[in-house]
């Protein structure tokens, strides 16, 4: 099923997040629980992993860019 | 609590000494660190490295340059500061701060300094700062850093971190020059920084044990340092990519050099200016792509494809020095 990765909230006061690395390509797949991309919001370097197994299909973001909270940075191929 | 002296004062052991202990030792209780460095320059991990030092100034005065694995801004640090790692195990998606500030504060308060906690990442005195700190995840555990000026020569942290005006563009992390103050100014009484050290240590530890770093641990530490932390690759490298436009005028007129980096590679580069050329500065151009954007390496590149007197009255140093500082 598809569905969209989005930026994730990590403390209440997050509006936005800056989108640091890709850490899989499009087309790759990932298990649950791999790190699927790295983001940084208040000088905090975090790992986001993956809530299930998938398949990056289509990156949305780019790195370096700020990313608000919610919104997707990518499509991906849930299995 | 479990307190680990790290004995040393390189900051890439003692960042190999904090890996170590994250990724690779986990200890059954949170490991506390207090550690110092020989003036340094720790870049924020998405940094890039160039926009955030004056790298002649560095060069000079012999300044450690390291990459953080925490997100923030450029700090220095020298023997007169201190720094303090919290490394806790255990996965934890949410961000906390207060928890590992809360046993600094209750230190400094203890010493009769007016410490607060500005409500997001830094400790100020006086509405001045002198505590920065950052956070990473690794190998399923967090780590908690910040530092504490204490008697930080502040005039070399200004004169380090003040960039060239370069025309830099990238979509890196910016640094925020805030007001800082040193710990010392605000005592009630005069102490030595190892006096501050041992009552940090006390009074954050209360009672929790040390751990002895063995000769099996010390081994493991020199290779993390080298390989995660004191290496170009780490330094400037892994900066996210940029573009940048340089230029210099010399007896043969000006010479402008517009290039993209990324992954510490020029991913291309174009020359422009009134010079009047001998070479082929095409075939120059081409074989200074993909070369790793540092001195030694575009020297090299142009000693072979444009010879010492290739571009009129413009010597290659000077060609070198203007493509990269």
């Amino acid at each position: 099923m598809q569905k969209q990765i989005t930026m994730p909230q990590l403390r209440d006061e997050m509006k936005s997040g800056v989108f640091c690395a890709w850490l899989k390509e499009e087309g790759q797949p990932y298990k649950k629980g791999e790190p699927i991309f790295e983001i940084e919001t208040d000088k905090v370097v975090n790992q986001i992993t993956a809530s299930e197994d998938g398949v990056l299909l289509r990156k949305l973001v780019e790195e370096g860019d700020e990313v608000t909270v919610n919104a997707p940075v990518a499509d991906v191929e849930a299995r | 609590m479990i307190y680990i002296e790290t004995g040393s004062t390189d900051v890439y052991y003692n960042f190999g000494l904090e890996y170590y202990f994250t990724a690779e030792k986990k200890l059954p209780e949170p490991v506390f660190l207090f550690w110092r460095t020989t003036p340094t320059l720790m870049i924020g991990k998405y940094q890039n490295t160039l926009e955030e030092i004056n790298k002649k100034y560095v060069d000079a005065h012999n300044i450690h340059i390291v990459r953080r694995l925490s997100g923030g801004g450029t700090i220095y640090t020298d023997p007169g500061g201190w720094q303090f790692s919290f490394i806790t195990q255990g996965d934890s998606d949410s961000i906390q701060f207060q928890q590992y500030l809360t046993p600094v504060l209750d230190a400094l308060q203890g010493m009769g300094i007016p410490a607060e906690f500005n409500g997001r990442n830094d400790l100020t005195v006086e509405g001045k700062k002198f505590s920065g700190n950052a956070q990473y995840k690794l190998a399923g555990a967090t780590v908690h850093h910040g530092s504490l000026l204490f008697d930080t020569n502040i005039e070399q942290m200004v004169a380090s971190t003040t960039v060239d005006e370069y025309k830099i563009l990238s979509k890196s992390i910016k640094s925020v020059h805030d007001r800082v103050t040193n710990l010392t100014e605000h005592l009630e009484a005069p102490m030595t920084a190892e006096e501050f050290k041992q009552r940090m240590v006390t009074a954050i530890l209360n009672g929790g044990s040390v751990y002895q770093v063995t000769e099996a641990d010390d081994r493991r530490i020199r290779q993390l340092a080298a390989e995660h932390f004191d290496n170009w690759d780490k330094k400037f490298g892994a900066s996210p990519k940029f573009s940048m436009e340089r230029q210099g005028r010399f007896a043969g007129g000006r010479f402008r050099v517009n290039l993209n980096v990324q992954q510490g590679k020029i991913a291309d580069i174009a020359f422009s200016g009134d010079f009047f050329s001998a070479i082929d500065m095409d075939l120059v151009r081409d074989r200074l792509i993909g070369c790793p954007y540092r001195k030694d390496a575009v020297a090299e590149v142009l000693r072979r494809y444009a010879g010492a007197d290739g571009v009129y009255g413009i010597t290659l140093d000077e060609m070198v020095d203007t493509i990269v500082e």
